[in-house]
């Protein structure tokens, strides 16, 4: 009983720690809007003090991009059963995202991601949020 | 009589207990007659606690409410996304200073005490994304203004009663607040802590001389975390966050065109659930020295504001900083005089009125890039001269006694030799490089190329001797712009022409030099045709020349086959040449052409300034707007008081019309 509040504790403490970044989410993302992208993976970091999920996609023009997908840092991942090698890369996915307030730049908050091969998908569920 | 003598006694012997517990416990904190209350220990992991504005969350972007911002400050703001967290140069940069005991994860403040006396000699502070950041309590002076700034500054410390005064300059740019609120890196800090039982109390009063029209004041409270440990996060930034194909992309908003300014009007605060109907009018949350003031609210009528009200309205200023202009030029000053500073490995920067030279000082010499102005060319081969004795051939104290001391020739005492030892003569100067065929990089080379003597090698016997004079390094350009054909007249003369030139990308020093190998760079159409870097690459220094300055806009030659662009790309190579030691500071240093030794952040900064300044007037000339209403419109009115005059050789206007004119060129 003693460990499970233990576990409990750190594991608000992680989580605490993830959700205040260096940067500021809402002060680099339009989380007003949203962007979907389908495309190929190239790169999942898997990394604190966030992850990366790199994604080879069109932009509004059908010019390929490499896109940075900002998702959450590896404790608040995990937790969600997401782990390092839960994607590879050369993966087909479907990515919605916050884009960056900044025109012109390919990034964006990763808001969900569906993997169609095998139904993968984040997002949506409770807790599962970049925050 | 005996009671009343026992009651005496007994009082007597109460009343010296009493005093020598006083005297204990006066002698064990540190009070009694002459000496002052020692001041509280502060040394311990200290929590944050998130009950203070901003402390937790962030205000909405824009929202500069309680910011003294002049026109320059609110500009940078609303230009300078938080995206440029994302860019290579600055993944890894902790914290601001003003905001960086609002960030998470607690403090940590330890002690250096020295040995004998117990003084605290060293304060350390230490947060979960900071390095490590010692207050000096020992009353050692600040460095230098040509000294590099720093994210944690350089910071000395004095107890006033029970508070802890600090004083951190050698800072470097960075945010004044989560979000967007920005600071130059003419900023000092001043920090009071206050310790009242577990409850340390931090007041940091900001004064940027750029940005503000007065201070910006917030506290911040932390308790007692006994037994906790400071949580420590080291940084793993290693690619461009930014996406996208373009390492050297800045993310900026042109002027006027960052739509999240006025986000909150729709949207409210959301840390306090206040609707955009109750919170301060738009122009107060603007910032401004006046909206601090409650004669403020005189000017509104719900929430308008009567301009005319508010531009009679007069409140106090508390300006106490130095001048910025005085700030700046201190960097780079025109005293007559030549300033060392030791750089790293073999690398000195020396400071010859007003204009930097890049020493390289070892075994085999010494190798010079540029060589000042000329009537500084005494002054300079003599500074040159002195380091070279100490750096080499000092005498040093014997630090060996009998027979067990080493030795190749057979034994003899080496305090004998230290006794009676006079110094080595010194190495010569082997190599001069110029970077460009301006005045002060240039002027000295008639004077000191002839007082060194570069290497020949080879020769029947093998032996390497010296040529007459140093060997003068640079693109051929350069000697083009200073030589003329027969018959013409050049424009240096002949003693100041390069010896040896180079066309290509790059030139090798034909060997090691020092122990490292040297290479000069050629930067096309940068500040002229002819400029080049120069890169130490075991000491880790690079020589910027002229594409670099902390103290003025790069100065573009047009007319030398100068361009913005070439200035951008020259900048962009050396951080693609550089590292940084950690948390995007320290590791390769740069030597600017002119002001303070430097970093990656620090060149950085410098070239996202020119790209943004780029960018605008492209955006201007692409809605056909003229030279002279280019100028008008002061699109670097937030980098003018940085880096731009109103008079001398090069003013802002001169700097936006090369700006402009190169644009037209498209080099």
């Amino acid at each position: 009983m003693r460990t499970r509040i233990l576990l409990t504790v750190i594991a608000a403490l992680v989580a605490a720690a993830s959700a205040s970044a260096h940067h500021s989410y809402t002060a680099t993302y339009d989380t007003r809007n949203q962007v979907t992208l389908t495309g190929t993976l190239v790169q999942f970091v898997f990394k604190n003090p966030h992850s990366f999920v790199i994604v080879s996609a069109p932009d509004a023009k059908g010019v390929a991009q490499r896109w940075s997908l900002e998702w959450s840092g590896v404790g608040q991942l995990s937790n969600q059963g997401v782990k390092r090698e839960t994607l590879k890369p050369g993966d087909e996915i479907v990515a919605v995202g916050n884009p960056s307030r900044v025109p012109g730049e390919y990034k964006a908050l990763l808001v969900s991601l569906k993997r169609p091969l095998d139904g993968f998908t984040w997002g949506g569920r409770a807790g599962e949020a970049v925050d | 009589m005996q009671h009343a003598n026992r009651t005496l006694t007994s009082g007597l012997a109460l009343a010296a207990a009493t005093l020598a517990g006083v005297v204990v416990y006066a002698q064990l904190d540190g009070a009694g007659p002459g000496r002052e209350l020692a001041p509280p220990d502060i040394a311990q992991e200290w929590r944050l606690d998130n009950n203070e504005r901003d402390t937790f969350g962030q205000a909405p972007l824009g929202d500069y409410t309680g910011i003294a911002f002049n026109d320059a400050g609110r500009m940078r703001s609303d230009t300078t996304p938080e995206s440029i967290w994302g860019t290579l140069e600055y993944q890894c940069r902790p914290h601001s200073s003003p905001h960086q005991w609002r960030g998470l994860g607690g403090a940590r403040i330890l002690k250096e005490q020295d040995p004998l006396t117990r003084k605290v000699s060293v304060y350390h502070i230490q947060f979960m994304r900071s390095l490590d950041r010692p207050i000096y309590m020992d009353g050692r002076p600040h460095p230098p203004a040509w000294a590099p700034h720093t994210w944690t500054g350089f910071s000395t410390g004095e107890w006033i009663g029970n508070t802890l005064k600090i004083t951190t300059t050698h800072l470097k740019d960075g945010f004044l607040r989560r979000g967007s609120p920005q600071s130059s890196d003419m900023y000092s800090m001043t920090e009071y802590l206050t310790r009242h039982d577990d409850v340390l109390t931090i007041v940091t009063v900001i004064d940027d001389p750029l940005y503000l029209d007065q201070p910006y004041i917030h506290s911040t409270t932390y308790t007692v975390a006994q037994g906790s440990s400071l949580t420590m996060e080291t940084c793993s930034g290693s690619f461009a966050e930014n996406g996208g194909s373009d390492r050297h992309w800045v993310p900026h908003f042109l002027p006027g065109n960052n739509p999240a300014l006025t986000e909150w009007l729709t949207t409210g605060d959301p840390r306090s659930n206040v609707g955009p109907e109750n919170w301060v009018p738009l122009e107060a949350a603007r910032g401004g020295l006046k909206t601090l003031y409650p004669e403020y609210r005189s000017t509104l009528t719900g929430a308008t504001v009567d301009a005319a009200k508010a531009s009679a309205l007069t409140v106090p200023t508390l300006k106490s900083w130095t001048p910025a202009s005085k700030a700046i030029a201190d960097q780079s000053p025109r005293d007559g005089e030549v300033h060392v500073m030791p750089v790293q490995g073999n690398v000195y920067m020396l400071v010859a009125d007003g204009t930097n030279i890049t020493v390289s000082v070892g075994p085999e010499g010494v190798a010079l890039v540029n060589t000042g102005s000329a009537a500084m060319s005494a002054k300079v081969l003599a500074a040159v001269e002195q380091l070279a004795t100490t750096v080499v051939a000092a005498t040093r104290p014997n630090q060996c006694f009998g027979a067990t001391c080493p030795g190749v020739w057979g034994w003899s005492s080496p305090y004998i030799f230290t006794a009676i030892n006079s110094p080595a003569p010194v190495r010569p100067i082997r190599y001069i490089v110029n970077t460009s065929a301006a005045a002060e990089a240039i002027g000295g080379n008639a004077k000191l190329g002839p007082a060194g003597s570069g290497f020949r090698a080879g020769g029947v016997g093998g032996v390497v001797d010296a040529v007459e004079g140093a060997p003068v390094i640079a693109h051929e350009n350069v000697l083009t712009r200073l030589s003329a054909p027969a018959g013409k007249t050049p424009t240096a003369p002949m003693s100041s022409w390069p010896t040896v030139t180079y066309f290509d990308e790059f030139y090798k020093f034909p060997a090691y030099f020092n122990g490292e190998g040297v290479t000069v760079y050629h930067e096309p159409a940068a500040t002229t045709d002819g400029d080049s870097i120069v890169q130490f690459r075991r000491s880790e220094v690079i020589s910027a020349g002229n594409l670099f300055s902390t103290v003025s806009y790069p100065v573009i030659d047009l007319e030398k086959g100068g361009s913005i662009q070439g200035v951008i790309r020259g900048l962009n190579h050396i951080l693609d040449l550089s590292f940084a030691e950690y948390r995007s500071q320290g590791g390769t240093w740069i030597v600017p052409g002119h002001g303070r030794l430097s970093d990656t952040a620090d060149v950085a900064s410098y070239r996202n300034m020119l790209v943004m300044v780029r960018d605008r007037v492209q955006d201007a000339m692409s809605k056909e707007m003229t030279l002279a209403q280019v100028k008008a419109a002061r699109l670097s009115l937030d980098f003018d008081g940085r880096y731009g005059a109103t008079t001398g050789p090069w003013t802002t206007d001169m700097f936006i019309e090369a700006v402009y004119r190169s644009l037209q060129e498209k080099k």
